[in-house]
C-alpha cells in the first residue's frame, strides 16, 4: 500500500506563549497557515503581532508551547527555518552609511548569493534607486530595501511585519499585486497588520489577536461584518431629512440627528444607507474607516464577541 | 530648563562613568604615592627622580611634573593630567553625539519641534555637558582629599579647586571644537573629524616639547593653555590668563557651532559638496568580498581599517623619532646612569621604544577592540543583529564571525604597525631583532581579543551597558598593572590583566605562558558570549 505523506502547513504553534509579565505578551497562541496562503495578522498596536513574528523568527525564546514552520521547530531548527523564510521586521533595521546595492550583497552574501535578475526586477518595480546611502533614504524607501530584503531569494513563507508602513498609496498597490504574485507562484505570507482594509484587501484569512490572546481566525465574510465606516451626511437646508429610513436601513447603527446633519456607523455594504437617502438632497456625504482600536472597542466588546465565536 | 534637564539625563552615564572615573583614578594614584614614595626626604626624592625619568619617556602625552616627590605634584602629573586626556575624549563624544547622533535618531527634531530655538539647544547641551564636567571634576578634586587625609598630610583647598576648574575648562573648550567640527561636515564623518581635530591639536602641544619648530604654533592648542597651568604642587599655580583662554575659547567654539547649526539643514553639512546627479541603479553590488564570510566584514569597515592602519603607522613613527630624544634625556639623569649602563651596550633603544611605543600601542588595539564592541551593542539597538539572524546563520556563527573580523582587522593594523616600525627604526639607525619584533606585533592581536572576548560576553549580556562596562573593564585591567604591584595584589589577580599580560616583548621576548592565557581569557569570553546568545531574545 502506498502512504501519502500529507505536507506540512507552512506555520503551525501549539499553545505558543510569551510572558513578560504584568499580562503583557502572547498566550497560547493555537494557529495553523496553510501553504500558498495569504494570512493576515490582525490586530491593535501591542497585541502581540510583533512578539509572534519574532517567535517565528526564532529572535525570542517561547515560555511556553511549540512553534514550527513547514514542519520544523522555530527554536531547534532556526538555521533551517529561515533558509525557507523571507523576512520583513516591524522596524527597518539602520545601514548607515552603507548604500543600497551593498546592503542587498551583504545580507545576499549572508544566503549564500545574490539572484541579480530578481533583486532589478524588484528595485526597478518600487523604483528604489540602489546606489544611495542608507541614511539618505526617506522612510518609504527604506522601507521599499526591506520589501527587495525579504523577496529577493524566492521564499517558501514570507513573515512580514506591517509591510506597507511608510510606503505611499501607488508602492502599497504595487505591493498588493506582488503578494498576489508570490502566492500564485506556491509561497505563503504571513503579514501583520494594524489596518482592516489592508488585510481584507490582501489576505484569504484573517487571525485576530488582542492583548496577546487570538480572538478569531476569520475568513473574508466575517471581515465584512467587522468593517465599519463612520458616515456624516449633510442635507440641503430646509429639505425633508430620511431620518426613519435611514435608522430602519440595514447595517445602520449609533445614528444621531443634529440640524441638517446625521452621523451613524455603517457596518458591512453601503447599499442600505444609499437605498435610503435615494430622495434626499445631500450636499456632503463623508465616510472614514475607525482606527483598528476602535473597532475593537465596539465590536468585540462582550455581547458581540459571543455573537461572533457563537 | 527642560532640554537642559533632558540632556543631563541624555548624558547620565557618561556623567556617571566619567565621575567614577576620575575619582578611583586620583585616589588610587594619590594612595599609591603613600606605599611608594617612603617617609624620608631621600625616600622621595629618589621617587621624584624616577618620576622624572617616566615623564621623560612619556612626554608626548603628558606635560613635565613639578615636584613629582610630592603627592601634589605626583597626582596633578598622574592624575589630574591624564584625567585631561580622558576628558577631552568624553567631549569629543558627547558633542558629536548630540550634533549627529541624536540628530539621526530623531532627537533633535522632536526638541526642535517643540519650539526650542537651535542656539538655545546648543546652549542647553553646553550648560548640561558643564554640569557633568563640574560634577566628574569635583569628584576628581574629592578623591584627591580623601587620598592625602588616608596619608595624613596637608593639603590646600583652593589649589584642589582650581585643578578642578582647569580640568572643566579644558573639557568645555573640547566640547565647543567637537561641536563646531561636527557641525561642518556630513554625519558620517563627524565624529572622525572632530578626533582627528583634537587629536592634531592634542600632539601639536604635546611633540612642540620635543620639537622646537612647533612652539611657535602651540597656541592654537587648547592643551596649551591647561598645561600653563599645574595649580596642585607646591612651585605651580592656576595661569589665570590661559584659564580664560580656555573659557574664550568654548565660548567662540560654541557659539560659532550654534551658529553653523542655525545655518545649516537638520542632518545635512554646513559644507556640503555638490553631488552630480546619475541616473538610478537597481544591481546590487558587484563587489565580491560581500560573498564570504569574515571578508564582508573586513571589507565593511574598509575605510575603518586603513584608517587604523595609517594613525598607527603615523604614531609608530612619531614614536620612533622621539626614541633618541627620550634616550638622551635619561641619560642626563645622574641617578639613572646605574640602571641604564645595564643596558647601553645591550637593548636601550628597543627598551626605550618598548615601553614607549607598544604601552601606546596596547592602548590603541584596546581602541580598536572597544570600537568594535561598540559596533556589535549597536547592531543590537539599530537592528542589524535581528536583520543577521533572519539569513540562515546561527547565533554562534555571528559571534564567531565578530571575532574573526576583530582577528583578521588587528592583524592588518598589526602587520602595517610592525612593518612601520620596522623601517622607521631602520631609518633611524635603531636596530630591532625582528623576530622579536615580529613577535611583539602578533602579541597585539590576541592583546585586543581579551578585551574582544570580554566585549562579546557584554554585549551577548546586556548590550546597551556593554560600551561603559568593557571600558571600565580596560581601565581597571589598566589599572591592575599600574598598582597591583603597588599595593600587593595576588599575583593571578594581575595576571588577569591584559596589559600585565603583554609584558615586553620587544625586549625579553614572548612568554608563552601569558599568550596562553590571554588566548584563554578571550576564549571563556567567546564560549559564555556564545552561550548566553543562544538564551536570550533578540530585537529591540
Amino acid at each position: 500500500m502506498l502512504a501519502l505523506r500529507v505536507a506540512p502547513p507552512a506555520i503551525r504553534t501549539d499553545r505558543l506563549s510569551k510572558d513578560y509579565g504584568v499580562g503583557r505578551g502572547l498566550f497560547e497562541l493555537d494557529l495553523q497557515v496553510t501553504g500558498q496562503e495569504v494570512f493576515g495578522y490582525l490586530g491593535p498596536n501591542g497585541s502581540g503581532k510583533t512578539t509572534t513574528i519574532r517567535l517565528l523568527m526564532g529572535m525570542i525564546r517561547p515560555t511556553g508551547g511549540t512553534a514550527h514552520v513547514f514542519g520544523l521547530d522555530c527554536v531547534r531548527d532556526s538555521v533551517q527555518v529561515k533558509r525557507k523564510v523571507g523576512y520583513l521586521p516591524g522596524d527597518v533595521p539602520q545601514y548607515g552609511s552603507l548604500t543600497g546595492d551593498e546592503v542587498i550583497a551583504y545580507l545576499g552574501g549572508m544566503r549564500g548569493g545574490v539572484d541579480r535578475r530578481r533583486v532589478h526586477r524588484l528595485a526597478e518595480r518600487f523604483d528604489l534607486d540602489l546606489s544611495r546611502r542608507f541614511r539618505e533614504y526617506s522612510s518609504g524607501n527604506k522601507q521599499k530595501l526591506a520589501i527587495v530584503v525579504a523577496f529577493m531569494h524566492r521564499p517558501d513563507l514570507l513573515i512580514l511585519d506591517e509591510p506597507t508602513s511608510g510606503l505611499d498609496p501607488l508602492n502599497q498597490q504595487e505591493f498588493y499585486a506582488l503578494l498576489r504574485e508570490t502566492r500564485d507562484d506556491g509561497a505563503t505570507v504571513f503579514l501583520s497588520s494594524h489596518i482592516l482594509s489592508e488585510v481584507e484587501h490582501v489576505c484569504d484569512r484573517v487571525g485576530i489577536i488582542r492583548d496577546g490572546r487570538l480572538v478569531r481566525v476569520a475568513e473574508l465574510d466575517d471581515l465584512r461584518h467587522i468593517r465599519v465606516h463612520r458616515v456624516e451626511i449633510e442635507f440641503a437646508p430646509g429639505t425633508p431629512i430620511p431620518e426613519r429610513e435611514i435608522r430602519a436601513a440595514e447595517g445602520v447603527e449609533e445614528m444621531k440627528a443634529e440640524g441638517d446633519r446625521i452621523t451613524c456607523t455603517v457596518r458591512g455594504s453601503f447599499d442600505p444607507l444609499l437605498h435610503a437617502l435615494r430622495d434626499a438632497t445631500v450636499t456632503d456625504l463623508v465616510s472614514t474607516e475607525p482606527s483598528l482600536e476602535d473597532v475593537f472597542l465596539s465590536y468585540f466588546s462582550e455581547p458581540r464577541r459571543r455573537l461572533l465565536t457563537s | 530648563m527642560t532640554a537642559v534637564l533632558l540632556a543631563l539625563r541624555l548624558g547620565r552615564w557618561g556623567i556617571v562613568g566619567f565621575s567614577l572615573a576620575g575619582f578611583v583614578f586620583n585616589f588610587v594614584n594619590a594612595v599609591a604615592f603613600f606605599q611608594i614614595a617612603g617617609h624620608t626626604p631621600q625616600e622621595r626624592a629618589a621617587l621624584g627622580a624616577t618620576m622624572s625619568a617616566l615623564a621623560a619617556q612619556l612626554v608626548v602625552l603628558l606635560p613635565p611634573p613639578i615636584r613629582p616627590d610630592t603627592v601634589a605634584g605626583y597626582v596633578q602629573f598622574r592624575g589630574f593630567n591624564s584625567l585631561a586626556i580622558l576628558f577631552a575624549v568624553w567631549a569629543l563624544a558627547s558633542a558629536t553625539g548630540f550634533a549627529r547622533a541624536d540628530e539621526e535618531k530623531g532627537l533633535v527634531e522632536s526638541e526642535l519641534a517643540t519650539g526650542t530655538s537651535r542656539v538655545a539647544l546648543v546652549g542647553s547641551r553646553v550648560l548640561a555637558f558643564a554640569i557633568g564636567l563640574a560634577v566628574a571634576a569635583a569628584m576628581a578634586g574629592m578623591a584627591f582629599v580623601l587620598g592625602v587625609a588616608s596619608g595624613n598630610e596637608s593639603f590646600e583647598r583652593g589649589r584642589v579647586v582650581e585643578a578642578a576648574a582647569n580640568l572643566v575648562a579644558l573639557g568645555l573648550a573640547c566640547y565647543g571644537i567637537s561641536l563646531l567640527v561636527s557641525q561642518l561636515t556630513a554625519a558620517r564623518f563627524a565624529t572622525a573629524a572632530a578626533g582627528a581635530v583634537l587629536l592634531a591639536l592634542f600632539f601639536l602641544n604635546s611633540l612642540s616639547r620635543v620639537f622646537s619648530w612647533l612652539s611657535t604654533w602651540r597656541w592654537l592648542s587648547p592643551f596649551r593653555y591647561y598645561d600653563l597651568s599645574q595649580p596642585l604642587p607646591q612651585g605651580g599655580q592656576l595661569d589665570v590668563r590661559a584659564f580664560l583662554v580656555l573659557l574664550g575659547i568654548a565660548l567662540v567654539a560654541s557659539s560659532a557651532a550654534a551658529f553653523a547649526f542655525w545655518r545649516r539643514d537638520l542632518g545635512g553639512a554646513l559644507v556640503r559638496v555638490p553631488m552630480r546627479a546619475g541616473p538610478p541603479r537597481y544591481e546590487p553590488s558587484t563587489s565580491p568580498w560581500w560573498r564570504y564570510p569574515v571578508l564582508r566584514g573586513v571589507y565593511e569597515r574598509r575605510l575603518g581599517v586603513l584608517a587604523w592602519s595609517a594613525g598607527v603607522a603615523a604614531l609608530a613613527v612619531l614614536f620612533v623619532s622621539l626614541t633618541r630624544t627620550i634616550v638622551n634625556v635619561l641619560l642626563n639623569i645622574p641617578a639613572l646612569l646605574p640602571y641604564l649602563s645595564i643596558f647601553v651596550h645591550q637593548q636601550l633603544y628597543p627598551a626605550v621604544l618598548g615601553y614607549t611605543w607598544l604601552n601606546v600601542a596596547q592602548l590603541l588595539f584596546a581602541g580598536l577592540a572597544i570600537t568594535h564592541v561598540a559596533r556589535w551593542s549597536a547592531e543590537d539597538s539599530d537592528g542589524r543583529l535581528e536583520m543577521a539572524l533572519s539569513a540562515p546563520y546561527s547565533r554562534a556563527a555571528v559571534v564567531v564571525e565578530r571575532m574573526a573580523v576583530l582577528v583578521a582587522v588587528a592583524l592588518v593594523v598589526a602587520a602595517v604597525s610592525g612593518l612601520t616600525l620596522y623601517y622607521a627604526s631602520h631609518a633611524n639607525g635603531i636596530d630591532l631583532s625582528v623576530p622579536r619584533l615580529t613577535a611583539a606585533s602578533l602579541m597585539l592581536v590576541p592583546f585586543a581579543l581579551v578585551f574582544a572576548g570580554a566585549g562579546a560576553l557584554l554585549a551577548s549580556w546586556n548590550p546597551r551597558a556593554t560600551v561603559g562596562l568593557l571600558g571600565a573593564f580596560a581601565f581597571a585591567s589598566y589599572l591592575d598593572t599600574e598598582l597591583g604591584p603597588v599595593f600587593k595584589l595576588p599575583l593571578w589577580l594581575q595576571d588577569l590583566s591584559a596589559f600585565k599580560l603583554f609584558g615586553t616583548p620587544l625586549v625579553t621576548g614572548v612568554e608563552w605562558r601569558s599568550v596562553t592565557l590571554m588566548l584563554l581569557l578571550a576564549a571563556a569570553g567567546v564560549g559564555s558570549s556564545i552561550l548566553l546568545m543562544q538564551r536570550r531574545d533578540v530585537g529591540r
